[in-house]
């Protein structure tokens, strides 16, 4: 017994000693009247917060005086909570949002410092960014956040399958079938869709949407105060997708397949398509060189919504309101998005950025290069739907689309829910 | 005897314990249902008084039902298979045949419940995938390829493969509770069972099962009341999908609270947890005093 | 007495149920140390084989993109959680297996009564208690639920076994001029020692392997304990699995040793309590 216990004693030391050694992290000392930005971003990790940190230690460098203490949280933590710090006496001054209705609900809320008159006094800094990363953090004509990143979705697909068929990238909905059919017919499936979290879903029922109800009907059914999901757009965008999976376009198992586990079938070859983002080009250059090519979702020929537009969205940074520190905050924020660091964080992450020049050919590859280029030539952009709309209708809407899937619910049922829960929320 | 005479220096003793329980454990709860009368968020000051009206929309919420049946259907299986199978386990293991191989069985049944029920879904996820996971290759490697399923994917099966995961994990820790109520049965009941001629089935059904009534009550009342606690494996697992066919009280909870930002709802889902455990608990008690009593 | 040694058909397919039973538990665990040696390719197309080559750098990699730091603070949330909880419960337990005075009922009621509430009930205000106490999403937050959850059942662990400690060495200590702390320190708690291992245990198990509270009450990467980081290591986006297989390999290890090497101890907790998880 008592060796027993002196056995555990040793272990807890050994691991107290792991402490030590591994314990000390970023955490800044500096002077006390040194100001000190908190930092929060949703990537945390290593190779992602090792760009940050050398980031941060540059800035820290050029700004004497202003520490940066810097936090991550993942995505799903992000989405579920990153609204719950705002609550706190933790409230970072500088943080990661998504476009759309999720950064919406903090201006709503007073919680985000109004950036126009830094961008006005900066001219320069502000035309260095994309008006299409910009105008989706904007809310009553002011600005409330730096892009960071610009993504935009397409179908990669396998280029020697492509060719064994004789098949080119589709242009309209009924090519990108025919497509699909042929493919099908070759045994190997269509494309590979990973739903067990339903985002991956609502990223293709973002882009319907968007190409099958009128732009401006779809715009003010996305603000909680006027929604009413009554155009029948809606249901189309949902048979859309219900014919892809249907006719069995999509590989087995859709609802218990991880988006990752999509990507290693594609790379297996047992899929020829997936649908990513932008920013995961970079995976397919290092694992499936010059096999790959990509297009954006195929237009749909009797579509009521603008054809030209692209399925992405920005998201970035806002600072605070109750920040003590604004400039300081606001000067962080100005130097990570830089040309120099935005080049830098693209050569080091691979991640497309919205400021201009920084995604180039010296240090992408063509595909990216090519991809943030058809992001810019789009006429405008259909933001993820689910941070684009009220949480609690995206939270019926996506796990419908699994329902969808398993043809448990058929897509005027879904619109009916859509538009109860829309209702109810309108009257609160 | 003065050494434990003095009340004050005995209540210095007890005082941290209470400070804890007192404000960590029933303040919360008591705090729990005033904030369900109240629409709140988790960050802004106002609250809005809206009395029962959270309790009347869970009333109405098809999603309630399904968790409510889901829990149900989770205690109800787990009875059956960490109950039944637990009980029939420790009997054979207890056998005079078996009794040498004991120590490994009981050390290896027992191990996974162990291991955190983060790593268990995990691990069980891929085990359910439909392309690579084990189960499917296996069913597929012994000619029942029309078994095979996403077996997390569909609404019919996912409640089930958790279920069973569940199962997977903790039918060693019931089994353990019977060994060492088995243990206590005195020998010369079954040594005269034998001589009368009685099989081993027999006796399991005649002694055994009998005299270990009581632990096979509180080990069922333990296992419902797991039942409506169950909330990490789901959330690992399935997160409550496809659509809402896994969703378990507790994760009702989870997603209304924290992420649809409804506190007041979620507390009012907390407060419904609350009076089914805390019933539950009530008759555990209850049985436990009457078999005291016997 | 040979007949009941001897094997025969019935016994030998009871013996081959067992054994299957045994695999059902064991393959999957096995499974799970093997991917981590493989890479993506291998875990998805060759399911059934041993790793063609052994990969160690998948534990490392492991250890090394989060699974370093979640073990840490872990350990730290886990080494706090029980020496406090032991130190609370034994003050608690003393003061109720062997002082007497009015009330006593009522107060051990009060802290094993905490054994009927789930922590579910009070997960939303109980966050919002620790944000108003300034210590939501950091380690406090963590431990000092843990110990408030974890005093119940400690504390009748310990006094049923205090109960039965005899008197006698009490008695003459006090004879010989101690006072009731000094009894404590010096010859109820050395004699307890075999059920504060018991405590320990099973307090540390439960706190390493607690998911609700570590999700809900820790928000920044650098705090969170090992089944929520985790998740987190696998994330939405182009994970590595056979890493993450790793990651769940070694953050199963320091229980599953744990409970090779004390199984006896936990064994008797674990019978003693009538409580699960």
């Amino acid at each position: 017994m008592r060796r027993k216990i002196a056995l555990l004693l040793c272990l807890v030391m050994l691991t107290g000693l792991f402490a030590g050694c591994t314990g000390t992290d970023t955490k800044t000392q500096g002077s006390s009247d040194d100001i000190t930005i908190k930092f929060l971003h949703k990537w945390p990790n290593q190779k992602d917060n090792d760009y940050f940190v050398s980031a941060i230690a540059k800035f820290e460098e050029a700004n004497p005086g202003v520490k940066v203490s810097m936090d991550s949280a993942g995505d799903e933590a992000m989405k579920d909570k990153i609204r719950v710090v705002m609550g706190t006496t933790e409230q970072p001054d500088v943080f990661f949002s998504w476009s759309g209705e999720f950064a919406k609900n903090f201006i709503r809320e007073g919680n985000v410092l109004d950036l126009t008159p830094y961008l006005e006094a900066d001219p320069e800094w502000r035309d260095s960014i994309m008006m299409a990363g910009l105008e989706p953090f904007m809310e009553d004509g002011k600005y409330y956040g730096i892009p960071y990143r610009i993504n935009g979705k397409f179908f990669v697909y396998n280029k020697k399958i492509f060719e064994e068929n004789n098949l080119s990238e589709p242009k309209t909905w009924s090519e990108f079938l025919s497509v699909l059919e042929t493919i099908k017919g070759t045994g190997v499936a269509p494309i590979g869709l990973g739903n067990i979290y339903p985002w991956a879903a609502c990223h293709y029922i973002t882009g319907l949407n968007q190409k099958c109800v009128p732009e401006d009907v779809r715009h003010d059914d996305y603000i909680r105060e006027t929604g009413e999901y009554t155009d029948p757009g809606y249901i189309k965008a949902l048979e859309h997708f219900k014919e892809l999976n249907d006719k069995g376009y999509f590989q087995e198992g859709v609802n218990s397949t991880e988006h990752n586990m999509a990507l290693e079938m594609f790379y297996g070859e047992k899929v020829a398509m997936v649908y990513v983002e932008l920013e995961e080009f970079g995976d397919f250059d290092e694992k499936f060189e010059g096999e790959w090519g990509f297009f954006p979702m195929p237009a749909i020929e009797d579509g009521a919504g603008n054809q030209n537009f692209l399925t992405g969205a920005p998201d970035g940074f806002m600072v605070s309101s109750r920040s003590a520190n604004p400039d300081e905050a606001v000067a962080f924020l100005k130097f990570l998005t830089t040309l120099e660091n935005s080049s830098e964080m693209v050569q080091t992450l691979g991640w497309p950025s919205p400021v201009e020049g920084a995604v180039n050919s010296e240090n992408s590859p063509a595909s990216l290069v090519a991809g943030l280029e058809a992001v810019s030539k789009a006429e405008g952009m259909a933001l993820w739907l689910d941070t684009d709309i009220d949480i609690r209708i995206s939270d019926v809407y996506l796990p419908a689309l699994q329902e969808l899937l398993n043809n448990d619910k058929t897509p005027e049922q879904i619109m009916k829910e859509v538009q109860e829960i829309s209702e109810r929320i309108k009257a609160e | 005897m003065k050494l434990y005479g003095n009340k004050k220096t005995a209540l210095l003793f007890i005082a941290p314990a209470l400070l804890f329980v007192l404000l960590f454990i029933y303040y919360p709860i008591v705090q729990n249902f005033f904030m369900s009368l109240y629409r709140w968020k988790a960050f802004g000051e106002d609250r809005i008084w809206v009395g029962l009206q959270y309790y009347r929309r869970i009333a109405q919420d098809p999603v309630f039902y399904t968790a409510l049946t889901n829990n149900f259907l989770y205690a109800l299986i787990s009875i059956v298979f960490q109950v039944g199978f637990g009980l029939v386990i420790a009997a054979i293991l207890e056998e005079t045949f078996f009794r040498r191989f004991q120590g490994f069985f009981r050390t290896v049944f027992f191990m996974p419940s162990v291991i955190s029920i983060t790593v268990v879904g995990l691990l069980f996820q891929l085990i359910y995938h439909p392309s690579i996971g084990l189960l499917n290759n296996f069913l597929k490697a012994i000619g029942l390829e029309n078994l095979t399923r996403a077996w997390l994917g569909e609404s019919g099966s996912a409640m089930y493969a958790i279920i069973a995961s569940s199962q997977w994990q903790y039918i060693g820790y019931i089994m353990l509770l019977f060994l060492v109520a088995i243990q206590k049965i005195p020998k010369e009941l079954y040594e005269s069972a034998e001589m009368d001629g009685a099989g081993a089935f027999q006796r399991f059904i005649h002694i055994t099962v009998p005299q270990v009534k009581e632990t096979i009550i509180m080990n069922s009342i333990i296992t419902v009341i797991g039942g409506f606690k169950v909330f990490d494996e789901v959330y690992v697992m399935t997160a409550g999908g496809p659509g809402r066919s896994t969703e378990v009280l507790a994760t009702f909870l989870y997603r209304s609270g924290f992420r649809n930002d409804e506190m007041g709802m979620a507390s009012a889902i907390a407060s419904i947890i609350f009076v089914i455990t805390f019933v539950l608990t009530l008759v555990q008690l209850y049985i436990n005093r009457k078999i005291a009593e016997e | 007495m040979s007949k009941a040694r001897r094997w025969n058909l019935s016994r030998a397919l009871v013996m081959l149920a067992l054994i299957i039973y045994a695999i059902l538990i064991i393959y999957p665990l096995l499974w799970m140390l093997l991917s981590g040696f493989k890479d993506n390719q291998g875990l998805f197309l060759d399911t059934w084989a041993l790793p063609k080559t052994w990969i160690w750098q998948n534990y490392v990699d492991a250890w090394n993109q989060g699974i370093g730091r979640y073990f840490v603070n872990s350990v730290i949330v886990t080494v706090s959680s029980v020496i406090l909880t032991l130190i609370v419960s034994s003050c608690a337990a003393f003061a109720l297996a062997r002082f007497e005075f009015r009330g006593q009922n009522i107060l051990l009621i009060l802290i094993i009564g905490g054994l009927m509430l789930s922590p579910q009930v009070s997960l939303v205000s109980l966050f919002k208690f620790l944000q108003k106490l300034g210590i939501y999403n950091t380690y406090l937050a963590l431990i000092i639920p843990y110990v408030a959850y974890r005093i119940p059942f400690t504390t009748f662990l310990i006094r049923s076994y205090m109960l039965s400690l005899p008197r006698e060495v009490e008695d003459s200590a006090y004879i010989d001029g101690c006072t009731s702390l000094q009894v404590f320190a010096k010859i109820i708690m050395p004699m307890s020692k075999p059920i504060l291992a018991t405590g320990a245990l099973l307090a540390a198990m439960s706190c390493w392997n607690e998911f609700m509270f570590a999700l809900v009450f820790i928000e920044s990467d650098k705090y969170k304990t090992i089944p929520v980081g985790l998740m987190n290591l696998r994330g939405s986006l182009s994970t590595d699995w056979t890493i993450l297989m790793a990651g769940l390999t070694l953050s199963v290890l320091p229980m599953i040793i744990i409970f090779l090497v004390f199984q006896k101890q936990l064994v008797r907790g674990i019978t003693s309590g009538g409580v699960k998880g």
